[in-house]
């Protein structure tokens, strides 16, 4: 239920902590195929890790945005 | 396979970017929601009806008022005087009204035995007549009179509370001069000022959850009107009346933003709303 980020009396739009989110779920979706080493396995891994960022943005918007 | 495997993970990942980034974008861009809410509320100015010195100043700043109760007076000496002259002008005028009235009385009995001219019985009734609009008239002015002695003491017109007070006793205070405002209780209301894309969006008695800036549990509203027109900041008029359009060469227009009017639901006890407060507003959508 996150509607608006207040930082010292000044209101930011929650985009502020759901794109860093996002960035963290998808460096650990990075690190964890690079440690099992499936990385090799995907085709085209820049488009599937912007894919995955933006998914994963969504997923924050969606479950902290209470919708 | 293998290949095909790995080529339609990443096509899949994808496509799901595709619609989870089209869905983000219209649940920003396309929701009826405004970070640009204000709590507003009716503000009513008091002023007096009549000029002169504060006298007696019974109230304090942000002090809770109920409708009807005195909030200051003004030095009723001048409305004094003036009423005891008009009253005693009234006495003079119905005394001179009673004094041509028995005249003409007398002078019409003196006609049946031809001891008067009609002419003069006439003249008498214009005078008993002049003398009755005078002492109307006096009523009047005591009347006027009496309202102003009565305007010195500046009543509530509703209850709610006091806001910047800056009045004191001894102030002169100007006929129509407003001093303070009254906030008018459980009058709060919320602006939500919507870009005019959202605009369609929005509809009478929707349902708005309203998140103040300072948290808390959201309240809750319904639309009761859509704003029907805002200025045009591009556009004035000169001496001659004619419109001066400012020149625009813009690669991009900001979408105008319009007022739509929220009730509040009841509110809880603790809440604390002060007229000015930073609003979020989310509608429900159809």
């Amino acid at each position: 239920m996150l509607h608006v980020v207040v930082f010292g009396g000044l209101e930011f739009s929650p985009l502020v902590i759901y794109f860093p989110i996002a960035f963290l779920l998808a460096a650990l979706t990075r690190f964890a195929l690079h440690r099992l080493d499936w990385h090799d396995r995907i085709w085209r891994v820049a488009w599937f890790e912007v894919s995955l960022f933006v998914c994963y943005l969504a997923l924050t918007v969606y479950l902290l945005g209470g919708r | 396979m293998a290949k095909y495997l790995r080529i339609l993970l990443t096509v899949l990942v994808v496509v799901a970017a595709i619609f989870a980034g089209r869905w983000v974008w219209n649940d920003y861009m396309h929701s009826p929601w405004t970070r640009d809410g204000r709590i507003r509320a009716d503000i009513v100015t008091v002023a007096p009806d009549v000029s002169g010195w504060v006298t007696n100043l019974n109230i304090t700043n942000d002090q809770a008022v109920k409708e009807g109760d005195l909030l200051f007076s003004v030095d009723q000496k001048r409305y004094q005087a003036a009423f005891n002259q008009s009253k005693a002008n009234t006495e003079n005028a119905l005394y001179s009204w009673q004094l041509a009235k028995h005249k003409y009385e007398r002078r019409t009995a003196l006609l049946s035995q031809k001891a008067i001219s009609a002419e003069d019985l006439e003249s008498s009734r214009i005078s008993t007549e002049i003398a009755k609009a005078n002492y109307d008239l006096a009523v009047a002015q005591q009347a006027t009179a009496q309202l102003n002695l009565d305007r010195t003491q500046v009543h509530a017109p509703v209850s709610g509370h006091i806001i910047n007070l800056n009045l004191r006793q001894g102030n002169y205070v100007g006929q129509g001069a407003s001093v303070f405002a009254i906030v008018q209780s459980d009058s709060f209301y919320v602006t939500g000022y919507f870009e005019e894309t959202k605009i369609p969006l929005v509809h009478l008695n929707q349902q708005a959850k309203i998140t103040l800036l300072s948290g808390g549990k959201p309240l809750t509203g319904h639309v009761v009107s859509i704003g029907k027109a805002i200025a045009n900041t591009n556009t004035q008029s000169n001496g001659q009346l004619l419109p001066q359009v400012q020149q625009t060469f813009n690669w991009v227009r900001l979408s105008q933003r319009i007022p739509v009017d929220i009730k509040l639901d009841p509110l809880a006890e603790e809440t604390q709303l002060s007229a000015g407060m930073t609003a979020t507003i989310h509608l429900t959508k159809r």
